[in-house]
């Protein structure tokens, strides 16, 4: 019988192949896939992000995780469909307009992957019209923003802007490495991350 | 008063210093050299001699690599001989002059010069493959992270063996950013595993050709990396940016090590800035990391700002300060 702690313990080292095997052996006796989700692959994440958060692991060991989990989750995706299992909230990120640093946002986004959400990923240089456009055709409740330059933050505020302009209710988060809370508090985001596992947090508290 | 090449030895081996180093003031970087190669302007896009397609935005402080499927070069780790290709080092004499003019002008009683060496391991593996893949490539491929780090050293060597012949600098300003703002990005026992050995080979190049200063960039947290600095032979750390904890750095390594910046640019080096808030800071810095094993710096790495008049003002604050405390 599958231990869900193993699987945990797999996706904690970033191995995928046995990640995919482990998932796949434990729908096949029958273990819910909401449990293998939630007691295997994001206890998992959990304790990466953690880890990270205390400079005990850095990217590569995060990123390999994020891979393994997210191998196994597209195991299980088909029959978390079945069960009605849903995401615990729906994002988009991105960078914002004038910056193509990517590697912060996609570290958040697999760690919200990692932790439930269902993350849509614009991209970088991401344009304010873009967000509100891709906003109104996802349903999204959440956006992240992402900059990483002193030139490119006021990219974050016109977007609030933009996305208040257009009468769109979904909270917005922001972060990147010039972005402070107090900047965040002062162009009106809802949330602020200093880096990829404290916004997990900080997204489960935004959509609860 | 001490001449600026006196007063700099002074201050990194702990003697008595009569004022603050200025900056970059003890190094004059030669940017006209042919090697290694990249020149671009805001709103361009360019694709480099190795094949990496760089985009810099119009209004941004500088340039991207793009690694999007299309511009990727290196697509496969298992297979990078068959993607990564040596751009060309044998430039004629004539490419030269304009350097070696430059190099001409500057008395190297006083002072030292370089080019400025950019980019250096690290950033070359995550140019040629994306950051998220070089970075799990070294646990998804170790041994072909090895070769491909082995083979670009070696071109930088080439490279050095040029840069020496033509132009024959007294020191080295190379750049390599080795973290964010408050981590590595490797942890620090997998740098020393792929990156330690390479840059030891390189540095000590450099100084058996002449480097008598070997002045690293990196504007990150590396305090964890201290100790291989040290052994790879960097003289000037600079970059240190203030999640270092810059004191206790000098406190621990100053003897060997010398740490040039302490100053955010983040903060201080924007659209608005003011006098008042840069002074602050570098009072600060100053304060905090006293007289020895430091020079005062804008993290930025070279001998500008990214907005106009933010380094000279800095000097003017480092002037201020060496006057209030020498």
């Amino acid at each position: 019988m599958i231990d869900l702690k193993t699987l945990t313990e797999v996706i904690i080292k970033g191995d995928q192949a046995s990640a995919v095997n482990m998932t796949k052996e434990a729908l096949a006796e029958g273990i819910g896939a909401e449990s293998i989700l939630n007691d295997g692959l994001i206890a998992g994440m959990d304790v990466v992000g953690d880890r990270f958060s205390k400079n005990e692991i850095y990217i590569p060991e995060m990123l390999i995780a994020a891979r393994a989990m997210k191998s196994a989750l597209e195991i299980l995706e088909p029959e978390l469909a079945k069960a009605g299992v849903k995401p615990i909230g729906k994002m988009a990120i991105g960078t914002v307009q004038g910056d193509l640093h990517d590697i912060g946002k996609n570290l958040v986004a697999m760690m919200l992957k990692g932790a439930g959400f269902e993350v849509v990923d614009l991209g970088v240089d991401v344009k304010p019209e873009k967000f509100v456009e891709k906003i109104k055709e996802t349903g999204v409740q959440l956006v992240g923003l992402s900059a990483l330059l002193t030139t490119t933050m006021p990219g974050m505020e016109k977007t609030i802007k933009v996305l208040k302009e257009a009468g769109l209710s979904v909270k917005i988060m922001v972060g990147g490495a010039p972005v402070t809370q107090e900047y965040a508090d002062k162009i009106g985001a809802n949330g602020y991350a200093a880096d990829a596992a404290s916004a997990v947090d900080v997204a489960k508290r935004l959509v609860a | 008063m001490l001449t600026i090449r006196e007063n700099l030895q002074e201050t990194m081996k702990g003697g008595n210093p009569d004022r603050f180093v200025k900056q970059f003031e003890f190094l004059e970087i030669i940017y006209e050299s042919p090697l290694p190669p990249l020149a671009m302007k805001p709103g361009e896009n360019v694709t480099d001699a190795w094949g990496i397609y760089w985009q810099w935005p119009k209004e941004q402080l500088g340039p991207f690599p793009v690694h999007d499927d299309e511009h990727i070069v290196l697509k496969d780790i298992n297979n990078w001989k068959d993607y990564v290709h040596v751009p060309k080092v044998d430039y004629p004499k004539e490419a030269w002059e304009p350097a070696l003019a430059h190099a001409n002008k500057v008395n190297k009683e006083e002072r030292f010069f370089s080019v400025f060496y950019v980019p250096g391991l690290f950033e070359m593996c995550h140019h040629l493959m994306g950051i998220e893949n070089a970075l799990m490539g070294f646990y998804d491929a170790p041994e072909r992270m090895h070769e491909l780090i082995a083979f670009l050293a070696k071109h930088e060597l080439n490279v050095a063996e040029q840069i020496i012949e033509h132009l024959h600098p007294n020191a080295l300003f190379h750049h390599d950013d080795w973290g964010s703002q408050y981590s590595t990005f490797l942890a620090p026992e997998m740098f020393r595993t792929f990156f330690l050995e390479p840059y030891k080979k390189i540095y000590s190049y450099w100084k058996q050709n002449g480097a008598e200063l070997v002045v690293h960039h990196s504007d990150s947290f590396a305090a964890t990396l201290v100790p291989d600095m040290i052994e790879m032979g960097i003289d000037i750390w600079q970059g240190v940016m203030s999640s270092n904890n810059t004191p206790e750095l000098i406190k621990q390594y100053g003897s060997q090590i010398t740490f040039m910046g302490d100053i955010d640019s983040g903060p201080v080096d924007t659209v608005d800035w003011t006098k008042e808030k840069l002074y602050e800071y570098f009072e600060k810095s100053c304060r905090r990391c006293g007289k020895l094993h430091f020079i005062p710096n804008l993290t930025q790495g070279g001998d500008y700002s990214s907005f106009p008049g933010v380094y000279e003002a800095a000097n003017n604050a480092i002037d201020q300060m060496s006057k209030k405390m020498f």
